[in-house]
C-alpha cells in the first residue's frame, strides 16, 4: 500500500484504486490520499514518523508493568508515542484486563470475553505510580458490559488507591459510556479524578461506521453532560480522530456539540490503522491543518485544546492541569470558597 | 569489540507490536555513527519508526535488507564499538 501526495486536480494513475475521501474543505494540496498499488508495503507521509522505543528509562517502565502484571493502552493500542511517553516515565494504565466486550473497527484492543477482575489491580497500579514517582497519571479501561456497574467501582477504587499512596498525584480517567448509566458515572466522579474523559472518537456521520453499535454519538454526549453535572469543579474532556472521512463542517459541529455537552478540553489526533483488518485511513491530515482545528476549538470556547498528528487522548494529559486556563479556574474556585 | 543490535521489544503484553518492515537503511556499511543517530527506518501498520543506534561505533554488517520483515529480538546489524 502506498500513500502519495496528490491533489484533487491530479487524479491517481489508473493502476491505483483510490478510496480516499476528499470531501469537505480540507486543503486538497495538503492531504495525502491513500491508494492501493502493486507495492504491498506501507509508506507514510514524512510527519507520521516516530522513534522506535528503546533506552534505559523505557526498559524500566516496561519491566515495571511486567512485574506488576499491568496492562497499558500504549502497548495494546500500538501507540506510536510509546517511546516518548515511556521515556518520560509516563504510561496510560489500562485496567480490567486487555479484552474488551465491544468491537470498534478502528481499535487494536482485543474483543472477546474478559477474565475476572483482578482485585489487586488498584493497589498494583498505585504501586506502579509510586515506583515511577508520577505527578500525574492516566487510567483507562476496556469496556466491561459483563459487569453490572461496567467496572465503575473498580475504576473508582483505582483512583482511591493512588490517592492514598500518592495524594498529590493528579489523575485523568478515560472511561467508556457505561450505557449512559448515571449511577456508574457517579461512582467514578465520587472518586474525584482531576480530569474525567470520555471520547466521542469521531463525527456523528462516521460514528456508526467505526464504533461498536452499542455506542451512540448522542449517548456519548450525554455521558459527558452527566459527568459535568456530577463534577466537583474538575475538568471534563473528550477527544476525536481525523482521517476517517469527516469534513471540516462536521469537525466544527463535533466541537460545538462537545462544548455544549460541557467539555472544558478537547484533543484531536490522526487516526492510524493498527492492522490491515481495521478501518482504513482515508486521509492523513498535515500538522498545519491540525493547528487550524486547534485554533477553532479555542475560538469555540474550549479552555484547553490540543491537536496534532500524534495527539492521543491521553498524550501529555498533564498539560491541561498545567495550563493557564487551569490556573485561572483554580483562582476562580478559590475566590468562590 | 563487535556487538549485535537487536530490534528492541515494545512490551510483554501479548498484543504489543511484534515487529515491522525495514523501509530504509540510514547508515552505510563502514560508516561511523554516534549513539542515538538514526540507524534505519521501519514501518508497522500504524506508522514509520526510526531505530536509533544503541552505541557509538561503526556499522560492520547489515543482517536485514530493505523490504524484510523483522520481529522484535531479531538481529538487525553488527556494529564495532
Amino acid at each position: 500500500m502506498n500513500i502519495r501526495p496528490e491533489s484533487r486536480f491530479f487524479p491517481a494513475p489508473p493502476t491505483c484504486y483510490n478510496f480516499a475521501c476528499l470531501t469537505g474543505n480540507h486543503n486538497p494540496k495538503l492531504i495525502y490520499r491513500m491508494s492501493i498499488t502493486k507495492t504491498p508495503k506501507k509508506t507514510f507521509p514524512d510527519w507520521i514518523r516516530q522513534p522506535w522505543p528503546s533506552g534505559d528509562v523505557f526498559s524500566e517502565v516496561k519491566s515495571l508493568l511486567g512485574d506488576l502484571k499491568l496492562h497499558s493502552v500504549c502497548q495494546s493500542a500500538h501507540c506510536p508515542n510509546q517511546s516518548e511517553c515511556w521515556g518520560r516515565k509516563t504510561a496510560t494504565f489500562m485496567v480490567m484486563g486487555n479484552t474488551c466486550t465491544r468491537h470498534c473497527s478502528y481499535c487494536a484492543v482485543n474483543s472477546g470475553k474478559p477474565g475476572e477482575l483482578d482485585q489487586d489491580e488498584p493497589a498494583n497500579i498505585a504501586e506502579a505510580v509510586r515506583r515511577l514517582g508520577l505527578k500525574h497519571t492516566v487510567i483507562t479501561s476496556v469496556t466491561r458490559d459483563d459487569l453490572t456497574d461496567g467496572g465503575a467501582q473498580h475504576i473508582a477504587d483505582t483512583i482511591y488507591a493512588i490517592k492514598k499512596v500518592m495524594p498529590d498525584t493528579t489523575i485523568e480517567v478515560l472511561v467508556q459510556d457505561f450505557d449512559g448509566n448515571r449511577e456508574d458515572i457517579a461512582l467514578v466522579q465520587a472518586a474525584q479524578p482531576e480530569i474525567f474523559s470520555h471520547n466521542i472518537e469521531t463525527v456523528e456521520r462516521v460514528f456508526s461506521r467505526i464504533r461498536d453499535r452499542r455506542f451512540t454519538y448522542a449517548q456519548s454526549l450525554d455521558v459527558l453532560r452527566t459527568a459535568k453535572e456530577l463534577s466537583q469543579g474538575h475538568f471534563i474532556k473528550s477527544a476525536f480522530m481525523l482521517g476517517c472521512g469527516e469534513t471540516d463542517e462536521e469537525i466544527r459541529q463535533t466541537l460545538i456539540d462537545l462544548k455544549e455537552a460541557g467539555c472544558d478540553s478537547v484533543s484531536i489526533g490522526q487516526y492510524l490503522q493498527p492492522t490491515p483488518k481495521h478501518h482504513a485511513v482515508e486521509a492523513y491530515i498535515p500538522p498545519e491543518q491540525f493547528k487550524v482545528y486547534e485554533a477553532l476549538a479555542y475560538e469555540l470556547g474550549f479552555g484547553f485544546a490540543v491537536a496534532g498528528p500524534f495527539v492521543r487522548s491521553s498524550y501529555r494529559s498533564e498539560a491541561l492541569l498545567d495550563s493557564e486556563y487551569a490556573k485561572k479556574r483554580k483562582e476562580i474556585h478559590s475566590d468562590a470558597d | 569489540m563487535q556487538i549485535e543490535v537487536c530490534l528492541p521489544s515494545l512490551g510483554d503484553d501479548d498484543d504489543a507490536v511484534k515487529g515491522g518492515t525495514i523501509s530504509e537503511w540510514l547508515v552505510e556499511v563502514g560508516s561511523p555513527m554516534a549513539e542515538g543517530d538514526d540507524l534505519l527506518e521501519l514501518t508497522t501498520d500504524k506508522a514509520a519508526f526510526v531505530l536509533p543506534a544503541p552505541q557509538r561505533g561503526t556499522l560492520v554488517e547489515r543482517k536485514v535488507n530493505e523490504g524484510d520483515d523483522v520481529a522484535v529480538g531479531d538481529v538487525i546489524c553488527i556494529i564495532e564499538v
